[in-house]
């Protein structure tokens, strides 16, 4: 693989899809819409993730971890402040079950399990959104935001995102050799 | 509107409440002649009395030698042990009393959203082959993993992975270390011999030394210790260290207290009047400075919203602190397994496995085990739309109540309601089978078998209506006198109510018109049927009086062992068992107009 990222054009059911020759992404990850997605090197998808390009397009930047039954992207007919799509940012987990629709996701976020993040909303670098929190349509959360409970809110000081970056890579390297990655069935 | 469920609640009748609350509510059936009689009385189950008797059935217990049914007042607790929730650690009783009831091994919690604290290096983790063998090393800091709070975060950093409890009594926030107890005394006995050396005034008031709380409190406790001490051996008061309430100054007070007379009064005003109040900082003596406020709303400021603690926080931490910067991890608290008794006769009702990683039970008598359960179902399965789920008022609407059987005899059970419901709004209440048989909880491999067998037997005998009813597909009408359905163990029985309506006004008006007993009624109480409709009262309350007959064996019960000993020729001996209780039967809302 000479190029390190190859732009292929596929027919009306595939939607385009652009990534870097070292990602993981499982067979049956599902993969739907017009408008394309991209993933950056080093990210892993897991089986059964949905993404959905249909209203917007996607784009996932290195080192993330978007887990199984996840759904990544617009669910239904964009707003009008939303035109670039679904921006995830590097070193992102998505862990199980988490709806994420927002505009942009910052570098080092943790989205955990079964959480919903609306349209249009905005996360700041290196938060974290509790399992089964809520992040309302166009809401913005500043960087190191901890979203717990119901919708409680605090910025952690703790000053170990590094550490935090460097696990994700450990956890990505783990899950290489775990998951059979066929990145070509999508493209 | 929240969906309701019908629900069945059991009175225990260690406290009968119907006589004296009726009475003094005013919510009196027809006559007070009938109050008298003891057998007419109906429950009222909404006497503000009768919320304390009420439970369901899994919350009682039954004592099999008093044959009673037993509920959390009259059970007496016995602490079994003390445990960490967290570490599952037993804790003896003698470090709870001198301790208190935290863990005090490595269990905390997050001060911000309460969830468990882990410790971890504060060191990025060693990279490379075999990393996971080489031990971690270098300060440590509790994480919490829900709110990623850590406790870096109010300076305080711990050299060792364990004992964390021992480590933060030693630190304070921000990483300073705490003056321990002993150091505390030594400095304070330091000074002491200073001050009186030099004589100087400017030791008696020096209300710029700040003291931590515990310092302070310390501090305080040995000058009053000292001072009573001081003032007599056995003050008036007995507080000579300890609360010696045994003390000869104690005792002649509480002599005088009993007697009026002036028993050691003269001796302990004069005594009393010696005593002086602190002075110093020594003697724990803290004088607020009056730009202390104003340096709390200037910090209030600077840290905003996001720096100051929730209601809630602050509730859980024992200095009352008003910022996040002041919060401290809060060691868990610790919790019991109790044994109970029964207080009548003192038996054992339950009493849990002694350790603590073990959830059975040694001995537990509870009432399902005992008691017939009931369940309400409408005979008519409504429409799933929340509204259409209400009745109707003035509709006949038929319930199903179904008995369980939990005991392996036969029951007989006979259940009575009142014609009316007590309360504002009389629901007329028809049970059309009051009286009925129960099976025995047999095994359900024995029934089959039973049954397959030509149906002889027992189970032969039996109607079988259950069969007749699902034949029909549900459209047989309910008779007066007859059981609905029968089945191994389980009888249920039709219970027709007509629901009142809910109008205050017309209730008055409608009631005039009925019986003569209901205007007594009304003559007696009637400002009870003032005011708009309270919480809750369109709930549909029946109060049933379920009294369960039945024959045990006599070798079987622990309790009867003499009488079993006298009787062992006959051991097919049996003997008769009452039980008697009211319930009260939650059946479903009645539709405002």
């Amino acid at each position: 693989m000479a190029s390190s990222k190859r732009v292929s054009i596929m027919p009306a059911p595939k939607p385009p899809f652009s990534c870097a020759p070292n990602i993981v992404i499982a067979d049956n990850a599902s993969l739907t819409g017009t408008h394309p997605i991209s993933v950056g090197p080093q990210s892993v998808i897991h089986p059964r993730t949905k993404l959905n390009s249909t209203y917007a397009p996607i784009t996932i930047g290195s080192s993330c971890i978007i887990s199984e039954r996840s759904m990544i992207g617009l669910q239904s007919a964009p707003s009008d402040y939303q035109t670039k799509g679904v921006v995830i940012g590097n070193g992102v987990v998505v862990e199980v079950g988490a709806v994420v629709e927002a505009m942009e996701i910052g570098e080092g976020c943790v989205i955990e399990v079964n959480a919903r993040i609306g349209k249009g909303a905005v996360i700041g670098k290196h938060c974290k959104i509790g399992a089964m929190c809520e992040v309302a349509e166009g809401d913005v959360i500043g960087d190191f935001t901890v979203v717990y409970a119901n919708g409680m809110r605090r910025v952690d000081r703790g000053g170990v995102e590094d550490l935090k970056l460097r696990m994700v890579g450990r956890q990505v390297e783990v899950l290489r050799k775990l998951i059979p990655s066929n990145p070509a069935k999508f493209q | 509107m929240a969906e309701f469920k019908p629900y069945t609640y059991f009175q225990c009748p260690c406290t009968d409440t119907s006589f004296s609350t009726r009475r003094r509510i005013g919510d009196s059936g027809p006559s007070s002649e009938e109050e008298t009689d003891e057998d007419e009385r109906t429950f009222d189950p909404r006497a503000p009395r009768a919320n304390y008797s009420l439970y369901p059935l899994e919350h009682l217990l039954y004592c099999e030698d008093c044959h009673q049914i037993r509920c959390p007042r009259c059970v007496l607790d016995e602490i079994v042990c003390w445990y960490c929730p967290n570490c599952l650690f037993e804790v003896p009783s003698s470090s709870v009393k001198s301790e208190g009831n935290r863990c005090t091994r490595s269990c905390f919690q997050c001060p911000i959203c309460t969830a468990p604290l882990s410790i971890s290096s504060t060191e990025s983790p060693p990279e490379g082959l075999g990393a996971e063998y080489v031990a971690q090393s270098g300060p440590y800091v509790l994480n919490c993993a829900y709110c990623l709070w850590s406790s870096k975060e109010i300076g305080i950093q711990l050299e060792k992975p364990n004992s964390i409890y021992a480590q933060l009594a030693k630190i304070k926030n921000g990483g300073e270390p705490y003056i321990s107890p002993k150091e505390r005394r030594r400095i304070r006995e330091e000074r002491k011999g200073d001050g009186e050396e030099s004589q100087g005034s400017e030791m008696t008031l020096d209300p710029n030394e700040k003291l931590d709380a515990e310092s302070q409190f310390a501090n305080l406790k040995a000058f009053y210790q000292e001072q009573l001490a001081e003032s007599s051996p056995a003050s008036a008061l007995g507080f000579t260290g300890d609360y010696g309430y045994g003390s000869p100054g104690a005792l002649s007070r509480i002599m005088g207290l009993y007697t009026g007379s002036s028993f050691g009064d003269k001796k302990s005003k004069s005594r009393s009047s010696m005593m002086r109040e602190a002075q110093s900082a020594l003697e724990g003596l803290q004088i607020s400075s009056p730009s202390a406020s104003e340096e709390s709303i200037a910090r209030l400021r600077a840290s905003g919203w996001e720096g100051t603690c929730s209601t809630a926080q602050r509730l859980a931490q024992a200095h009352n602190p008003r910022f996040v910067s002041d919060l401290r991890p809060i060691a868990h608290l610790l919790r019991t397994k109790r044994s109970k008794r029964c207080k009548t006769c003192r038996h054992i009702l339950s009493k849990p496995e002694s350790k603590v990683q073990n959830t059975r039970f040694r001995i537990r008598l509870v009432a399902p085990n005992y008691v017939p359960r009931i369940a309400i179902r409408p005979l008519q399965p409504g429409p799933a739309a929340p509204q259409a789920l209400l009745l109707t008022p003035l509709r006949p609407t038929q319930f199903v109540l179904t008995f369980s059987n939990p005991l392996f005899d036969d029951v007989r059970v006979s259940i009575a309601t009142p014609a009316k419901t007590p309360g504002r709004f009389g629901s007329r209440v028809t049970i059309l089978c009051p009286q009925f048989e129960v099976g025995a909880n047999t095994d359900v491999w024995d029934e089959a078998l039973r049954e397959g067998g030509a149906g002889a037997g027992k189970g032969g005998e039996r109607e079988k209506r259950r069969t007749k009813a699902e034949a029909s597909e549900g459209q047989q009408q309910a008779e007066a006198g007859k059981v609905w359905e029968r089945g191994r163990n389980w009888v249920s029985v039709v219970v027709e109510v007509v629901p009142a309506v809910l109008k205050v006004g017309e209730e008055e008006k409608k009631d005039e018109k009925e019986e003569e007993e209901e205007q007594e009624e009304e003559e007696g109480g009637g400002s009870r049927y003032a005011g708009p409709l309270r919480e809750d009262e369109d709930i549909l309350e029946i109060p049933v009086f379920v009294r369960v007959e039945w024959e045990a064996d006599v070798a079987q019960d622990e309790g009867a062992g003499l009488a079993a000993a006298n009787n062992k020729d006959n051991k097919e001996e049996k003997e008769k068992r009452e039980l008697a209780y009211w319930c009260v039967l939650g059946v479903g809302r009645i539709a405002r107009d």
